[in-house]
């Protein structure tokens, strides 16, 4: 009799252990923060030896193009960028759904190479961050539209972190084509 | 002496006096009502509120005073001013801030703002031009200084550095000959209009609108106020049914009875 009440109690306490662990080892409501410094993001891309920074001035047309993506109006007049031959870096930020998410962006020869997000400031739709949806973007490019030839799916509950990685991926897309439409028409003239 | 019978409490003369009190609240009710129901075609969260008074009744004030620094390329002068996480060219709201200002010079091309780790460029009409985070170069950043018309950063450590003529890339140079920037004291005048253009993206016309028609607007108990206001709306929805249906039955009663007795 005494035998059998220790086992209980043996499987009690195990089950209760196993239950704090299983609490514990659940990640926290919000998981954002900053997951690579955008720096840090740039080495790695150029493998320790990032090319000097440039940026491309916006005309217009193009910032018109931004703010159609966008939809809302853009603030800047110039965007930074690290180039090596036909593969461009990109550090862009746009808002979830109040603050900015800030996006690492790689593109290679006009196709998305890879989407990191780098800072994540909301305290909903952190998973954007994870490589099951940031590798949805790789390979797509750039429609006449300016929409990506891929189709990336949403995360539930986090649809607006969704779109905003989705439109700075479209920017980024666009711009590295402006920037390799220009390095064209110099070596032209 | 008249022969007027004294007034009977009917369901009409209530459902009048009724109407009559809750006549200006319904009022609010309904056009608050209609505006909200089309923020965005009346642009309501866009358009902010710079009436003083409205202002004060919010009890919208700063909480601290505003970091300025005077910049100047002869012969432009302005003002930038940091103040409760907005950034200021003169009295115009430039953007938000997440990080204290540290500085701000006139440079060859751009006036440069410096944050904690951060860089803000803009031009010298006002318009926001970039946001560089600093973090690949350097970071802590503790003063702002101007050297050949470039500026030069004074880190923590303390590192000085020098930026390139369009600002991509900075280089380390020694602390020598280099101007530092200084805090600017506001005159009165120029601190009203900082105030003016603070409160000005401080309230937006959405939240009067959703206050007048919850009554929050007019304190704490507003709100029951505009709860009497939809009681007797109520009221007066069931009122206005009852006297028509009295008169109808009146009407039906009259007629039949002149049918009937052919007056």
């Amino acid at each position: 009799m005494k035998d059998h009440v220790n086992t209980i109690k043996l499987l009690l306490i195990s089950l209760c252990s196993l239950g704090i662990l299983i609490i514990a080892s659940t990640p926290p409501a919000n998981a954002g923060g900053v997951y690579q410094e955008p720096a840090d993001f740039i080495n790695e891309v150029f493998d320790g030896k990032p090319p000097k920074a440039d940026v491309l001035w916006l005309n217009k047309e193009l910032k018109q193009q931004i703010v159609e993506i966008l939809d809302h109006k853009y603030n800047g007049l110039r965007v930074r960028y690290w180039q090596k031959q036909k593969r461009s870096a990109w550090v862009l930020e746009e808002i979830g759904k109040e603050k900015k998410i800030t996006t690492g962006i790689v593109v290679n020869n006009g196709r998305i190479e890879q989407v990191k997000v780098l800072v994540f400031r909301e305290s909903r739709g952190w998973e954007v961050r994870h490589d099951f949806f940031t590798d949805q973007f790789r390979q797509a490019s750039l429609k006449d539209d300016n929409r990506l030839d891929k189709n990336i799916d949403n995360i539930s509950g986090a649809t607006l972190s969704v779109r905003a990685i989705r439109k700075l991926a479209r920017i980024a897309l666009l711009l590295d084509q402006q920037v390799q439409d220009k390095q064209v028409s110099k070596k032209t003239l | 002496m008249t022969n007027r019978k004294p007034k009977k409490l009917t369901a009409f003369l209530w459902h009048r006096r009724i109407g009559l009190l809750a006549l200006l609240l319904v009022i609010i009710l309904a056009i608050t009502g209609i505006m909200l129901n089309h923020t965005e075609k009346f642009r309501l969260d866009e358009t902010y509120i710079n009436n003083a008074w409205l202002l004060n009744w919010y009890g919208i004030t700063p909480e601290d005073e505003p970091v300025s620094f005077r910049v100047s390329n002869e012969p432009e002068s302005h003002i930038i001013s940091a103040w409760n996480n907005q950034l200021f060219f003169d009295d115009i709201a430039i953007t938000g801030l997440e990080q204290d200002m540290h500085g701000a010079i006139g440079a060859e091309q751009f006036i440069v703002v410096a944050l904690d780790n951060e860089i803000i460029l803009l031009s010298y009409e006002g318009e926001f031009i970039e946001r560089v985070s600093t973090s690949i170069s350097f970071s802590n950043i503790q003063r702002l200084g101007k050297k050949y018309k470039r500026p030069v950063i004074e880190t923590s450590e303390p590192l000085y550095y020098i930026a390139d003529e369009h600002i991509l890339d900075w280089d380390v140079i020694s602390n020598e000959d280099i101007e530092w920037t200084e805090r600017y004291s506001l005159d009165e005048d120029e601190y009203e209009q900082l105030l003016v253009a603070y409160r000005g993206n401080g309230l937006k016309l959405e939240r009067v609108i959703l206050d007048l028609h919850s009554g929050r607007i007019f304190g704490e108990y507003g709100v029951y106020l505009m709860d009497a206001a939809a009681i007797a709306l109520l009221w007066l929805s069931f009122s206005g049914l009852w006297v028509w249906n009295s008169r109808r039955r009146k009407m039906r009663r009259k007629k039949h009875y002149r049918k009937h007795h052919r007056i």
